[in-house]
């Protein structure tokens, strides 16, 4: 295996490959599903969302199909990839453990107890949803990185070996509250069941508007962080030596993570690996420098999944698999192929 | 940067877990100087380093920078006024030399990270000097233990303070690449007017290279001076535990220390 | 970076080849809209959400998310104008040559139903009801058909959906017929000295443990309706978990296997669980396989279930 690119940091190519992968990965996920629609009438249908076109003997049903159930679902699988992939690569090197991972820190099942709680208490058809469901989603992922940050602090400084035990330990304490609860109630427990497998079942430009300002932001704030999560490679100690205010950076770094993966999570459900295969593939091609790593885990993270959902839509249609189920299948071989590649020389 | 910083330390206490690491130290580096840190395994060096770089918070006494408490200073205030030169250790193998040694801009560097045209001169510099430029674009995981710590030094350097700490940068190390090292930090204290405090083991190094030398030996200050004022017969044995011999060195007037190897004693204690 | 670019097309060609080829629907492929004598006026209904919906004629083009849903539609003679079913919609097994449309797990298959352009969507408790609201936001017209409690409740749903499918006669006809069937058993169980107390297995994987049903549920409705004291009656929840050793401390007369359409539960497996064999229903051979379709589904085939309950329960009334 090559070296990883010493490209200077303002390369282009690695965001142009990254890029038109996404473009790509964007473009079928809109013009494959489970009805078939003519090429003419397609790319018609796409271009209509550039320049205002007469699509008038267009069947309302293509345009629907198209405009209203791919495109938004295409964007939430791309905002959720891209949040997934860009907290997994600042958790690994928070943790400068390389299965760092959002789940490990009790993030995802923090979220999956808040929301079936949410679903649990029966709220009124209308109201849940998109108000109640991910804020509750998002109320139990913080919930529980600040338990975690809490049971794992020792005096001033955050170990990484007791974050991590922590992390599992509440983990499994919320997946265990979330199993009781679900089976409490029958008729939710099919809701439940659906959302924790893969997030929400309504395909329109809601839950896009509702997770866009959570994502962005933690994603931007994680960006600005990765200098920081440089200097963190060699050390708290060292970090802390270069100037670094350690335990701040630490904290930022956990928030922002954490919204960006809950917001993830509240609207499409739990889905692995992402975090962990992409930032992994991103820096065998292109090098562990953070302040590229992360925007181009982004951009790999979102083109993953949303190949991962066309998978999920077509391969069984009109069956749909969770995606979840998906990357799970694709994500465990491709780890265990990095891992031997990882023994056999370093990549960390 | 700025030149001629007093490193003082004062009446430094440590604890760890209820017990006393460090009792009572006080400390005093002056510019242009390089005063060696030197005493038996667990004797606190690392932990006096680190309580002098602000990572430690002494329980009493405090750490001061031209009279002023590091405490009172923000992380990339102290970072302009002190850098650090740790062991070679568990290094993220896939940085590159350059990469490593701009981080010592860090201080300079806006929360970003984005290094100016000054910053990226600055990294040119050290390279050269440190004679590391052939390795610029080769992954730390690479290369040797020498080169790694010279890598360290390097990135010390970047950071152009007048306060330099080591904390054993020769362990590990063969002949040349100890020698390498030492000569540069020297040559740099005597270009730049440096602080520097220098944890080391290596007794005979310290001669060859240190101005002054305090002795630490369990947690305390034994002794502090010259090196030929520190490094006597007497000083030595009681410190380390083994008998000793003292040559003169043929150029310096600093002693040379070489352990005792009859069959008949039975503590062998390495030194250095 | 051939070695990816290689991987990244042959991952191309193979998803392409899977969407070329994976059972695509065009407009064309879709069944056409049957035709009907038209009903004059507009029909206008509230659903069991509370939300009211207007239909401008009888429905022709009906999609149907519950197989519960479907059996009814097939017993007011509406098949013809179902243009689409979920995945459970296995009844009558006309029911299987209609589109499918997914449903597992709450994923519907939506782009296939907005291909079917249907004319009316009918769903129920089972589907969430932000996903009630997300097929309406995309324009189409979605009768949420509330569950019943009681018969009453099933025929007024009868002739809810008779009215959205211009079915009324057909619905009418129905309705007698099974007010009589019902009748005849409460006829036929009038003066009952005792009920037997039952234990409705929902799922024995977990044979020290298994689930029965709780009150408030069809189960216990048409058990204590067919003359039977439901096992699960006082406990809580829709869906109860009990231990063996309450069931052999409250030891049952009947047991049903209403997981033995799943496949691997037969009679003589149960009976041979260790530690059942001290039950009385095990010694007297009373366990039986149950069609578990007849009695969770809220249609026509309810009165199905309630009959073969009564049978089951006292043989003496139906010789």
């Amino acid at each position: 295996m090559k070296a990883p690119s010493t490209l200077s940091f303002w390369s282009a190519r690695p965001y142009l490959v990254s890029g038109l992968a996404l473009a790509l990965a964007l473009f079928f996920s809109v013009a494959v599903g489970a009805v078939w629609i003519p090429p003419q009438t397609m790319a018609r249908l796409l271009a209509a969302l550039a320049v205002p076109l007469d699509l008038s003997d267009v069947p309302p049903a293509y345009r629907t199909i198209v405009h209203n159930v791919r495109l938004p679902h295409a964007i939430l699988m791309a905002l959720s990839g891209a949040a997934l992939a860009s907290s997994g690569a600042a958790y690994q090197g928070l943790f400068r453990n390389p299965l760092a991972d959002p789940y490990l820190i009790g993030v995802a099942s923090g979220a999956g107890l808040g929301a079936v709680i949410a679903l649990a208490l029966r709220w009124p058809a209308t109201l849940s949803g998109w108000l109640v469901v991910p804020l509750a989603a998002f109320s139990g992922a913080l919930l529980t990185v600040l338990i975690v940050y809490r049971l794992a602090r020792v005096n001033q400084s955050l170990p990484t070996t007791t974050l991590i035990l922590a992390g599992v330990a509440v983990s499994s304490f919320a997946t265990a509250l979330t199993s009781f609860i679900m089976l409490r109630s029958r008729d939710e427990l099919h809701r439940a069941l659906a959302w924790l497998l893969g997030g929400s079942t309504v395909n329109d430009w809601t839950p896009v508007w509702a997770a866009f300002p959570y994502i962005v932001t933690g994603f931007l704030v994680l960006w600005s962080l990765g200098h920081v999560l440089n200097v963190l490679q060699f050390g708290e100690e060292q970090a802390h030596q270069l100037g670094i205010p350690v335990e701040r950076a630490k904290l930022l770094l956990i928030l922002a993570a954490s919204l960006t993966t809950a917001a993830a999570v509240s609207f499409s459900g739990l889905i692995g690996f992402i975090g962990l295969i992409v930032p992994h593939t991103m820096r065998l091609l292109w090098g562990p420098d953070y302040r590229r790593l992360l925007p181009l885990s982004a951009l790999g993270g979102a083109g993953a999944l949303l190949f991962a959902d066309l998978l999920a839509r077509v391969a069984l249609a009109p069956q749909v698999l969770p995606v979840g189920v998906v990357t799970a299948l694709a994500g465990a071989p491709f780890f265990l192929w990095l891992l031997r590649r990882a023994k056999s020389e370093f990549i960390w | 940067m700025k030149i001629g910083a007093r490193l003082s330390l004062q009446s430094i206490q440590v604890a760890y877990n209820g017990k006393a690491i460090l009792k009572d130290v006080s400390l005093e580096v002056r510019p242009g100087e390089i005063l060696a840190l030197v005493g038996p395994n667990g004797a606190g060096k690392t932990t006096l380093i680190r309580t002098a770089s602000g990572v430690l918070e002494p329980a009493q006494g405090t750490v001061q920078v031209n009279e002023q408490d590091i405490r009172q200073l923000t992380p990339p205030e102290r970072a302009r006024w002190m850098a650090v030169v740790p062991q070679a250790r568990q290094l993220p193998a896939t940085f590159t030399v350059v990469q490593t040694v701009m981080l010592g801009r860090t201080p300079y560097l806006g929360w970003l990270g984005f290094p100016k045209k000054e910053d990226e001169e600055i990294v040119q510099q050290v390279l050269r000097r440190t004679q590391l430029e052939d390795l610029a674009n080769r992954r730390i995981g690479e290369l040797s233990g020498g080169e790694q710590q010279r890598v360290l030094l390097a990135r010390a350097l970047a950071q152009n303070t007048p306060i330099l700490l080591l904390d054993e940068p020769t362990a590990h190390l063969d002949l040349h690449h100890q020698a390498l090292i030492l000569k540069l930090v020297q040559q740099t204290v005597q270009e730049c007017g440096l602080a520097v405090l220098l944890a080391i083991h290596d007794l005979n190094l310290v001669s060859l290279y240190a101005d002054r030398v305090a002795l630490l030996v369990n947690g305390r200050l034994q002794r502090e001076g010259l090196p030929a004022q520190v490094l006597t017969k007497s000083e030595i044995e009681h410190a380390y535990g083994v008998e000793v011999e003292l040559l003169e060195h043929p150029r310096l007037s600093a002693p040379f220390i070489i352990p005792h190897s009859n069959g008949s004693s039975e503590r062998i204690a390495y030194v250095g | 970076m051939h070695r990816s670019g290689f991987f990244l097309t042959i991952l191309l060609a193979t998803v392409l080849l899977v969407a070329c080829t994976a059972g695509g629907q065009t407009l064309s492929s879709l069944p056409s809209p049957t035709s009907l004598p038209p009903t004059p006026q507009s029909i206008r209904l509230r659903d069991g959400l509370g939300t009211e919906i207007e239909l401008s004629g009888a429905a022709q083009r009906i999609v149907s998310l519950a197989p519960s849903n479907t059996e009814i539609l097939f017993a007011l003679g509406a098949g013809n104008q179902l243009v689409g079913r979920d995945s459970f919609s296995d009844y009558p097994s006309e029911a299987l040559q209609i589109q499918d449309v997914g449903g597992g797990f709450g994923n519907l298959d939506v782009e296939t139903i907005i291909a079917l352009q249907p004319d009316l969507i009918l769903a129920s408790p089972l589907t969430a009801a932000e996903q009630v609201q997300g097929l309406r936001d995309l324009g189409l017209t979605v009768f949420v058909l509330p569950n019943p409690l009681q018969f009453d409740d099933l025929y007024t749903n009868l002739m809810t959906v008779a009215s959205l499918t211009g079915r009324i006669q057909e619905a009418e006809t129905l309705i007698v017929q099974l007010k009589q069937r019902v009748q005849s058993v409460d006829e036929k169980l009038s003066g009952i000295a005792r009920r037997p107390l039952v234990f409705y297995e929902i799922d024995g994987t977990d044979p020290n443990a298994p689930w029965t049903a709780g009150p408030n549920t069809f189960i216990d409705m048409l058990i204590t309706r067919a003359g039977g004291l439901n096992f699960g009656h006082d406990l809580q929840g829709d869906w109860v978990q009990v231990s063996l050793e309450e069931i052999l401390r409250r030891d049952p007369e009947l047991i049903l296997l209403g997981d033995a359409i799943w496949g691997g539960v037969t009679v003589e497996a149960v009976m041979a669980r260790p530690g059942w064999g001290e039950l009385s229903a095990v010694k007297n051979q009373r366990v039986y396989p149950f069609d578990d379709n007849i009695v969770s589904r809220p249609g026509p085939r309810l009165v199905d279930g309630l009959e073969a309950l009564a049978k089951l329960f006292h043989p003496d009334r139906f010789q």
